[in-house]
């Protein structure tokens, strides 16, 4: 299939185009998985080979489509704020409700003992509903707080591999530009793809980002991450993957609509060569 | 809080979609207006019913509300994503009907060009076909075959009766005319 080390673009772009039988597009997708240069060289067949969606005759879908995509998005939203626990326990009061004996409304007897104790099963299931809303509140907030501790976890755990490692290189970055005092310091781990960076940068406006790439020895830069807001920050440092075995040639900040773009378009700040 | 000075059509994809997350349905509303119409007549090319092609659409543009949160702009663009998980839906669906079933990798899709705005996509739309137009007929089938009716290259080389090279030639060939398009 390849030349030894790497898959043939011309079967790269088979496999995009889902032309590959399945055991070729098996091993393919086994190699792909391990190899940076392949996964970013197989990214760039598939975005060539999405192009050819533009050779379509182009049609509107009816406009009932997005009416109903709207109206089921409205209805997960509001399924998505309801809490649908109390719901559950209202429902089974109905259903016990129904199954309760009725009761000869002139029978005094009856009437003294069961009707003081329908007022008071109602307040005991309300106080029970209040109760298990709260329960199940507070079972939200502990799970989101455990999942928290677990990422932080992983994170550190991710940090200290990439330090400590001695496959890890360091790159200083320097200001390309005004102002010129701006620097950054990048700690990038190839095998795993782990990039961790610093940076001292002036603030933007909201509607901008500071974004990191990587420029690999061969292809596009790859985008690791963003600085700032909707970045991935750890303390004042911030982290991202790129695919493993990335082998880096330099490493550069660029200013980009907030969100961040797929491929640099805007000025670049920061620079650094490996 | 939208950044002051844009509208949704002026937004980038990723601004929306960080929005969508925030459960912001007008944001929802400008992706489906951005790319709907690619997405279904891709969808409706590949199976030729309209019904299957708009419930791939709706199902996708759900699909997106429901996980925004999880597209990373590392990975790969929205329209990518979209244009290429739309392409293997209605590629799985031919399959079922015909017995066969073979999932797809969708994620990862790198676009060498800007779709976010409908000046572009026209753009796009015009360079593509003008190209498709130019391929020899051999060439143009064979692309048709693999990416429009989800033929491997062996089932290709069957269906014309061409040695297995001669149709991975065609494909290569055909694949390098729009690269350099797309590229110019």
């Amino acid at each position: 299939m390849g030349n030894g080390e790497h898959i043939r673009l011309e079967e790269l772009e088979l496999f995009a185009l889902g032309a590959l039988p399945e055991d070729e597009a098996t091993a393919l997708q086994s190699h792909v998985s391990g190899c940076g240069e392949c996964a970013m060289k197989l990214a760039q067949a598939r975005g060539n080979a999405a192009m050819l969606a533009f050779a379509v005759k182009q049609d509107k879908p009816a406009g009932t489509v997005k009416a109903e995509l709207m109206a089921r998005i409205r209805a997960n939203r509001e399924a998505e704020e309801r809490n649908t626990w109390p719901s559950k326990i209202q429902i089974v009061e109905g259903e016990e409700a129904k199954r309760k004996p009725k009761v000869d409304a002139k029978s005094s007897w009856w009437n003294w003992v069961l009707v003081p104790a329908a007022v008071g099963l109602a307040v005991v299931s309300f106080a029970l509903s209040w109760q298990n809303r709260r329960i199940a509140t507070e079972l939200q907030k502990e799970r989101q707080a455990a999942e928290t501790l677990i990422h932080d976890r992983e994170q550190i755990e991710k940090l200290v591999s990439v330090l400590a490692s001695p496959d890890t290189v360091t790159v200083k970055l320097a200001g390309t530009g005004d102002p010129a005092s701006t620097s950054g310091l990048v700690k990038y781990n190839g095998k795993t793809g782990i990039v961790l960076y610093a940076a001292e940068l002036p603030a933007l406006p909201a509607d901008k980002s500071y974004q990191m790439w990587l420029v690999p020895a061969n292809g596009a830069p790859i985008s690791a991450g963003l600085l700032g807001p909707g970045g991935h920050a750890w303390g004042s440092m911030w982290t991202a993957e790129v695919p493993a075995n990335t082998q880096a040639k330099a490493f550069a900040v660029t200013i980009e609509p907030v969100g961040g773009m797929p491929q640099p378009t805007g000025q670049k700040v920061l620079l650094g060569t490996t | 809080m939208r950044p002051q000075g844009t509208t949704a059509e002026t937004s980038t994809d990723w601004s929306l979609l960080a929005r969508v997350g925030q459960r912001d349905e007008e944001a929802l509303s400008a992706l489906y207006d951005r790319y709907s119409g690619l997405v279904f007549s891709e969808a409706k090319r590949i199976l030729r019913d309209t019904g299957a092609a708009e419930e791939i659409l709706q199902d996708l543009f759900y699909q997106v509300w429901r996980t925004a949160e999880r597209f990373d702009p590392a990975k790969g663009s929205l329209a990518g994503w979209l244009l290429v998980a739309a392409r293997n839906r209605a590629i799985s669906k031919l399959r079922r009907k015909s017995g066969k079933s073979e999932e797809l990798d969708e994620n990862g899709v790198s676009l060498s060009m800007d779709v976010e705005s409908h000046a572009a996509q026209n753009l796009l739309l015009d360079k593509v076909r003008t190209v498709m137009g130019s391929l020899p007929e051999n060439q143009r089938e064979a692309l048709e075959c693999a990416y429009f009716e989800g033929m491997t290259h062996t089932e290709i080389a069957e269906k014309t009766g061409q040695p297995l090279g001669t149709i991975k030639t065609r494909i290569r060939s055909a694949m390098e005319s729009l690269k350099k398009v797309l590229s110019g």
